[in-house]
């Protein structure tokens, strides 16, 4: 299946603005995640520490919903998701 | 006209959105303007998740609106490459009295500051460096 990545800010120099990621069907938040590390060395070392932890400051949405990164790494995607990469906001 | 929720990379009128807030039963009218401060920077480069951005504005403001009893918030967020000075963000809020009017307009700002997925680059001589943001 295929999903759509969106990244902002510091993510968005490493990942690019928009791209299309295919996944294995199922495939959960964190596999998508570890895909987009595995082809781009510099978001792996902006987004996981070198344990393979996934850094404190990276925030996900999916389908423009907040998922919390820590808890919702193992929910499924569905063919045609959106998810949205970034660092905590800094607005107004 | 400009809608009372916005994301633009237009120059903000705080004019308009005064002029929209005018309500023959407020008795207050408050704004706020955030503006790029001179931190020994050259520019600052605003980047917005715009549709997220939006619905995430609307939402503090329906919440404000119940909470302060207004009768009117508008709330419009700047993008792309700013000037120092420049108007980053505005807030007008109306409402019958100053009190609720005012603690509207800072209930809508801290809210925006700490949930709108919106980000900040200053560029000064040596590069660019994001704004650490709110967890």
């Amino acid at each position: 299946m295929r999903i759509k990545v969106l990244a902002f800010a510091g993510f968005r120099e490493a990942l690019g603005k928009e791209r299309e990621l295919d996944v294995r069907d199922g495939a959960t938040v964190g596999e998508a995640l570890q895909a987009l590390a595995e082809s781009l060395p510099r978001f792996k070392e902006e987004a996981f520490e070198q344990s393979g932890a996934i850094r404190d400051y990276v925030l996900l949405m999916v389908n423009r919903k907040r998922i919390d990164p820590l808890q919702d790494l193992s929910r499924r995607l569905q063919d045609g998701d959106e998810l949205a990469v970034f660092p905590p906001v800094a607005g107004g | 006209m400009m809608p009372l929720i916005e994301i633009t990379e237009e120059e903000i009128s705080i004019d308009q959105l005064m002029r929209r807030a005018r309500r023959p039963e407020a008795g207050a009218i408050v704004s706020f303007t955030g503006t790029v401060r001179d931190d020994g920077i050259e520019q600052m480069v605003v980047e917005a998740f715009p549709e997220a951005a939006k619905a995430e504005m609307q939402a503090i403001v329906d919440e404000a609106t119940g909470r302060f009893s207004l009768l009117s918030a508008g709330v419009v967020h700047r993008t792309g490459s700013l000037a120092v000075g420049e108007s980053i963000v505005a807030i007008v809020c109306s409402a019958a009295h100053r009190q609720e009017a005012f603690d509207g307009c800072r209930y809508i700002i801290e809210e925006l500051k700490s949930r709108v997925p919106i980000w900040k680059k200053e560029i000064g001589k040596d590069g660019g460096r994001w704004v650490e943001g709110m967890r």
